[in-house]
């Protein structure tokens, strides 16, 4: 896999990881009626969140050091 | 190919006999904060100051909370200069950006460390938040996404920066060239890795901006939207965060720029950078001191019975010391950068004076939003409490900020605190 892919791929997955995490993992949003409103539907959801935003960054990694690699022929 | 020098710069690796003895007292600060952390572990909470409010007329939150918005705060300055000189180009500064990366860093450790302590049993508490958190609430903002992810963020950031000094260092023969080497990751300094760093870390400074407003505004939050806890009820809070952040990291940073530039007689630590320092400090402390008296004009003119009470409190009674001692300390630094502006006058040391009174207020109005609200700010017919921080309470909080100058001067000690300077300029 190319770094490029592979760094878009981070990108893209790790946003979406943090968007499904808060939407669709957490506790529901909306008006709280009951108590499923204070509980995550998946736990241990912030550790997915996180590992979202880890992923973005780590893209960077990717990007400068594979991609360094890659320029040099190594 | 990376430009190899002949000695390492800034006495890297070289013994330094006054290094050691303020390693050593400093070394002596954490040591006394972490039988304080180990009593509070062992003995539990009750070694501590803090107690229920309301029934127990405590506070829950005090000093740990006090600085770990203080801590986070000035991780705010320290990535919004080194993003700023990326996204704007600013040179000038560019001599303080690994300064102020690091100081990012570890200050984010040491309110990651400040909340352990302030959890009481952090296993616990941090497994707890991993399986519960909401990532919808802004505590998880504030404790999770602060702490690890703008944390890690920033530590991505520090280390790419790093990465062409240390291919240069690892050049040279020296007992840390394995780390040099190991750091540098391959790097050789050709122009199409310059190229992609340069891509890389703009990119990341576009990524960062939204992530530490986000961050710091969170951490507003989490006072501001409680409706029920008069004096912490505000739009103003997140804002007002952001802004003495801003405040409390940039005069650090004014701070250690002087201590670096004595210490390392770095020529490119000169009156531009400390110039630009000054000007950014002026206008925050500015526009902090404008929020600060809407705030109050707006609490006593139409404050409702319980927002009066606490704004007494602070006012004129058991915390007015802390609220007239941290308002000196914001006012005499503005005065200090309006006159210094007025004579044209290019001074380093009324600039560092200022900037180590802000770290002052910091902490001082960190604790009035902190603990009076909970002291004297209870809507059931609760009578007034108190909260004075206990001895162990203080040795942490002083081991932290020694832990945290222990880390910087390590770092200083074994990498270029200052980039090394580029012979062949910016071009590719």
């Amino acid at each position: 896999m190319s770094t490029k892919t592979l760094t878009w791929l981070l990108i893209v997955g790790g946003f979406a990881l943090q968007a499904i995490s808060y939407f669709f993992f957490g506790a529901p949003i909306g008006k709280p009626t009951g108590v499923q409103f204070s509980q995550p539907r998946v736990p241990f959801v912030g550790a997915f969140f996180i590992l979202g935003v880890g992923m973005v960054f780590t893209a960077a990694l990717v990007y400068e050091i594979r991609g360094g690699r890659e320029d040099r022929g190594d | 190919m990376a430009q190899y020098i002949e000695q390492l710069p800034y006495e890297i690796g070289r013994p330094a006999r006054t290094w050691r003895s303020r390693a050593g007292v400093l070394g002596a600060f954490v040591a006394v904060g972490l039988v304080a952390y180990i009593l509070e572990l062992t003995e539990g909470m009750g070694t501590t100051g803090l107690r229920n409010i309301g029934p127990m007329g405590g506070a829950t939150w005090g000093l740990y909370i006090t600085f770990v918005i203080y801590f986070v705060g000035t991780s705010f300055a320290g990535i919004s200069v080194a993003a700023l000189v990326r996204l704007f180009n600013i040179k000038a500064l560019e001599p303080i950006t690994r300064t102020a990366e690091l100081l990012t860093v570890v200050t984010l450790m040491l309110a990651a460390m400040a909340i352990a302590a302030d959890l009481g049993n952090p296993v616990r508490g941090i497994l707890n938040l991993l399986i519960y958190a909401r990532p919808q609430s802004p505590f998880f903002g504030t404790f999770t996404l602060v702490i690890s992810g703008y944390l890690f963020a920033s530590s991505v950031y520090l280390y790419l920066e790093m990465r062409r000094d240390a291919a240069i260092c690892a050049g040279t023969p020296s007992k840390y060239q394995k780390l040099y080497r190991w750091l540098a990751a391959g790097y050789s300094d050709t122009p199409a890795e310059r190229r992609r760093h340069r891509k890389a870390g703009l990119w990341l400074a576009v990524a960062i901006a939204p992530l530490l407003v986000t961050a710091h505004s969170t951490l507003g939050f989490v006072f501001g939207l409680q409706v029920g806890r008069p004096g912490w009820h505000s739009a103003l809070q997140a804002p007002a965060f952001v802004i003495l952040a801003g405040v409390s990291g940039v005069g650090l940073l004014a701070v250690m720029a002087w201590l670096f530039r004595n210490s390392l007689h770095e020529r490119r630590l000169g009156d531009d950078v400390f110039g630009w320092l000054r000007n950014i400090l002026g206008a925050l402390l500015l526009i902090y001191l404008y929020f600060w008296v809407v705030d109050l004009v707006t609490a006593l003119y139409q404050g409702d019975r319980a927002e009066l009470t606490v704004t007494r409190a602070v006012l004129v009674g058991p915390y007015a010391w802390i609220y007239w001692a941290s308002a000196a300390c914001l006012i005499i630094p503005m005065l200090i950068i309006i006159v210094q502006k007025a004579k044209r006058s290019t001074a380093v040391a009324p600039l560092v004076v200022a900037g180590a009174m802000v770290q002052f207020a910091a902490i001082g109005k960190r604790f009035l939003i902190v603990v009076p609200s909970q002291t004297y700010g209870t809507l059931l017919p609760y009578g007034a409490g108190s909260y004075i921080p206990s001895w162990s309470e203080f040795a942490i909080a002083v081991g932290l900020i020694a832990l945290g100058a222990l880390m910087i001067g390590a770092y200083a000690r074994v990498f270029p605190i200052i980039p090394l300077e580029d012979p062949r300029g910016s071009e590719d």
